[in-house]
């Protein structure tokens, strides 16, 4: 990356976010004591759903949402296994949807373990866990047909959900099933707390495999991420204080954003020139803050000068081979 | 007495619910076509038609189309007014989808719709390579635009096109992409969606460009914090946003109308005056849905309302 | 060593000769490496998972740390060992992305897979709407079968005329491709997106009540977000606040046009939730990203 578009400053706070969660887990793999989580009234609430599926004899499902492989439906999976994982245990079918074809794989593996580790592989259908359709509507029809047919008593959606969050979510409450949805797009959030008993708001999702198994390494993490908060509210509060008190001083120099010719292409600087404009307070580009993540770049630190690469003199025909 | 009818205002069968949405907002479409409703448009609208009505005349705009027939309602509407400014101003463009492999079909739909508008109003059309480049679909938006941040010549550098002649070569060769050297030679970069690919465009390039969204009404909040941040400038949320864009082609900004009306004014850039657009059609499928998202939202108001009446009525029946 | 390595770039010039050798010996090593990987012993599988996710996440956090050259130019000699890395990084972008999307597309052979499994299952043992499952599966096939002959169509000449967008030069191939596609496909996902109309419909009748104090307030900000996006309304409300403040757009009352409050309850309340939100979803999804990459995270199923 070019530390001259973004400054060094962004790059900074995540390192040291990364540093922070390092750290955590290092520790919380050393300390005895359980350190303490605040309760999330929608993962008590796992326990409840699988068992009353168990009672109705009907499925559980399961939507990892509709996103591609990546760390929201890695951890949609990974709450899964531990759904599943009661499940087996009460001999209770579920159903497990993927709108993607890589974490249909995925959740493939990752549940046939699970079935696997509690030696009931036996117990595992080999149907429970299917790709639906790639096609976000389609795959919202399957499952809303898989809802309805089968009667689901309970319903896990935990993921990246766009639009079919409010037809899984609607259906799935026409037919009385219990609902615990959690989505990472929070346009949904709203939707599912309108249809759903359960809802994990925002960072909740992700720290639910840590809540649900308490394993050190995710609590460490947890933690990690908390400090990660502090730092970056303390950044909020500090950057407030400070723009408020820059934008009552007053405009003496202004910030001039342009392109200019450096060796042959154009990049784009910046100069602090000074302001001799009506009298008025600095603007938010006039800022200390502003400047923290848009550097002043010169034309001078573009210029460098470099060596042009030997381009090997290819042999052409000449042109009397050619007409030949 | 009360307490029976007030639990019948609480249960209302979904079903009722879905037949008079249905029924009211069908006869609104029908009946209230091209309905002129005074409105007062964003400052994030605003703030988009100002960049549009100002891109460079010898820079394109890229257009990020990442929308498929579901959310036509929105979608469709905010892509036809971003195509008539643009047309209307002479203005090139690039377009090409990140997030749906249908999304090209419908863009290029727009695209001939659009045209077919000026055909009727006399103007000439919008010429593929000479006028706008359209260069399908991208998979994976994140990593596409990772590629197309990193290095627009190799990200696009081996997508063809047939020039005016019907013979195919590299798009860079068109006169719309000839001086792009880099992703921020573009005069703008607008994001059309209904789904989370303005997040990434947000991440990977709105450092390098004049980055501008026009969303769906579901997408919209969670625009908002980009745009308020200034990484995304200007942003048209749903239908209101759609017919926002339409009103302001028609009556322009902070412009004076004869008899000296100013129909949109914006108090907080009082320097902007723009005009309405110089030709081509204005109102579009924005007035023509704007009545109807009137109803729909008066019809969930007066639901909600009955459902609340129902259930203080029925407390009250129930104390007694 | 190194810079012998960066030198070899990612491309393989397509008119070198020796391509197909290239091609060839990638083909080879590929399927060696995949005879080995199946017959590595399981306890040792998961190593070799974690090494090759932590290789493949190691080429982004790279990019995304090292620093690259600024001010380059096509055809510049990096000045030193830092700038060729950065160079040979970005380079590699394009690669990597076309890799991961490969990868991607063989993958959905596999999901196409589990969906013939569970169907043809279904219509072999006559389960409950096994009809369905026929149709389902004849759709499939028509629609890969008129998609890929309508693609070749496009992009090779067949007979004389190119087929192009424009409908005159199509086949009856094109017309049918044209009736699955834009006929049915679009407007089936039309339809099922209009269902959440009604969904949010009967959504918000049933939920939004006001039980307490925090859905007071909620109610009350959804009924001014919602009241605001009705142009007419907002007219008719405005122009009664203007006349009520005697026609000054400074007066104290102006504060209360419908567009300022609802402006005001997006920007002050809504923004800044959801941003608090999205800082708590990106630092949970970095740590998540990190135990994946350092290959910590262990299915998180409890023992």
């Amino acid at each position: 990356m070019q530390y001259l578009d973004t400054g060094w400053f962004g790059i900074f706070v995540t390192v040291t976010i990364v540093v922070f969660v390092l750290f955590n887990i290092a520790r919380a793999g050393k300390s005895k004591g359980e350190i303490f989580i605040r309760r999330i009234p929608g993962l008590n609430a796992l326990d409840d759903a699988i068992g009353r599926a168990t009672e109705m004899g009907r499925p559980v499902l399961m939507v990892p949402g509709i996103g591609s492989l990546d760390a929201v439906s890695v951890q949609a999976v990974t709450i899964f296994a531990n759904v599943t994982k009661q499940a087996a245990q009460f001999g209770t079918p579920i159903r497990l949807c993927c709108a993607d074809a890589a974490v249909y794989t995925l959740a493939q593996e990752v549940i046939r373990d699970v079935y696997q580790s509690q030696g009931m592989i036996e117990r595992m259908d080999q149907n429970s866990v299917q790709f639906v359709s790639d096609r976000q509507f389609a795959f919202a029809a399957g499952v809303q047909g898989i809802i309805l047919r089968e009667q689901v008593a309970a319903t896990f959606l935990l993921g990246a959900f766009y639009a079919e969050s409010l037809i899984f979510a609607e259906s799935a409450n026409s037919i009385g099933a219990i609902q615990i949805a959690g989505s990472t797009q929070n346009t949904q959030t709203p939707f599912f707390i309108a249809a759903c008993d359960y809802v994990l708001i925002g960072d909740e999702f992700y720290a639910a495999s840590a809540y649900i198994t308490r394993q050190p390494v995710l609590v460490g993490s947890l933690v990690g991420q908390d400090w990660g908060k502090m730092l970056i509210i303390s950044f909020v509060v500090l950057g407030t204080i400070l723009n408020s008190y820059e934008f009552k001083q007053p405009k003496t120099t202004q910030r001039v954003d342009t392109t200019a010719e450096v060796r042959g292409g154009n990049e784009n600087v910046s100069s602090i020139e000074p302001y001799d404009g009506d009298p008025r307070t600095k603007t938010p580009d006039d800022t200390f803050v502003y400047r923290m993540f848009n550097p002043i770049v010169s034309p001078e630190m573009l210029t460098i000068e470099r060596e042009k690469e030997q381009v090997e003199e290819s042999v052409e025909p000449t042109e009397e081979e050619v007409t030949e | 007495m009360s307490g029976f009818n007030a639990d019948k205002l609480q249960k209302i069968d979904r079903r009722w619910l879905y037949v008079i949405l249905i029924v009211s907002v069908a006869i609104t479409l029908l009946v209230g076509k091209g309905t002129e409703i005074p409105v007062y448009p964003d400052d994030s609208s605003k703030d988009l038609y100002i960049t549009l009505m100002n891109v460079p005349e010898d820079k394109p705009v890229f257009i990020q189309s990442d929308w498929t027939n579901s959310t036509r309602g929105e979608s469709r509407g905010q892509m036809m007014a971003l195509l008539r400014v643009l047309m209307s101003n002479n203005r090139k463009f690039v377009i090409y989808s990140m997030g749906d492999p249908q999304a090209p079909q419908v863009a290029r739909d727009a695209i001939r719709m659009v045209n077919e508008e000026r055909r009727k109003e006399g103007l000439d059309d919008f010429k593929s390579w000479e006028d706008y480049i359209e260069l399908g679909n991208f998979p994976n938006a994140e990593n596409s635009l990772n590629a197309l941040g990193n290095n627009i010549r190799s990200a696009w550098g081996n997508r063809r096109r047939p020039d005016t002649t019907g013979v195919d070569r590299s798009v860079f060769e068109s006169p719309v992409l000839a001086n792009v050297q880099k992703v921020s030679d573009c005069g703008a970069y607008v994001v059309v969606t209904a789904s989370s690919t303005i997040d990434f465009a947000v991440e990977r390039i709105s450092d390098k460009v004049n980055l501008n969204a026009m969303v769906t009404g579901v997408v919209g909040p969670t625009v908002l914090p980009y745009k308020r941040a200034g990484q995304v400038k200007g942003l048209a949320i749903g239908l209101k946003g759609v017919y926002d864009m339409e009103y302001m082609m028609k009556y322009g900004l902070n412009h004076q109308l004869e008899g000296g009306v100013i129909k949109v004014d914006y108090p907080q850039k009082p320097e902007v005056s723009l005009p309405p657009v110089p030709n081509g059609q204005t109102f579009g499928q924005g007035a023509t849905n704007y009545l109807s998202l009137h109803i729909a939202l008066g019809l969930m108001i007066l639901a909600i309302i009955l459902g609340n009446v129902g259930m203080f009525v029925g407390r009250k029946g129930g104390k007694k | 060593m190194i810079t012998n390595l960066l030198s070899l770039g990612w491309d393989v010039n397509p008119t070198d000769p020796n391509k197909w050798f290239i091609i060839l010996g990638v083909m080879l090593a590929g399927g060696v490496g995949a005879f080995l990987l199946s017959k590595a012993p399981t306890s040792s599988r998961r190593s070799i998972i974690v090494a090759f996710t932590f290789v493949s996440g190691l080429f982004w956090v790279l990019k995304y740390l090292w620093p690259e050259p600024i001010a380059f130019r096509e055809g510049d000699v990096p000045r030193n060992g830092i700038e060729g890395f950065g160079k040979y990084l970005t380079d590699g972008v394009p690669f990597v992305s076309t890799l991961a999307q490969t990868l991607t597309a063989f993958l959905l052979g596999l999901g196409i897979f589990s969906l013939l499994r569970v169907h043809l299952t279904k219509i072999s043992r006559k389960q409950k709407d096994w009809q369905f499952s026929v149709i389902l599966l004849i759709s499939l096939v028509t629609v890969c079968f008129f998609g890929y002959w309508d693609w070749i169509l496009f992009n090779f000449r067949m007979k004389d005329v190119l087929v192009s967008d424009d409908p005159s030069t199509w086949t009856w191939v094109n017309q049918v491709q044209d009736i699955l596609f834009d006929g049915l496909l679009q407007n089936m996902d039309a339809a099922m997106f209009s269902l959440i109309a009604f969904f949010i419909f009967s959504a918000a009748y049933r939920a939004f009540r006001i039980r307490s104090v925090e859905s007071s307030l909620l109610m009350v900000s959804a009924l001014i977000v919602m009241l605001s996006l009705m142009g007419a309304l907002t007219f008719v409300w405005n122009s009664a606040v203007l006349q009520a403040s005697g026609g000054n757009p400074v007066h104290f009352l102006s504060n209360f046009r419908l567009d300022t409050i609802a402006g005001w309850v997006q920007s002050n309340v809504q923004v800044p939730a959801l941003r608090a939100l999205e800082f708590g979803v990106g630092l949970g999804a970095l740590a998540m990203g990190l135990r994946l990459w350092l290959g910590l995270e262990r299915g998180g199923v409890s023992q």
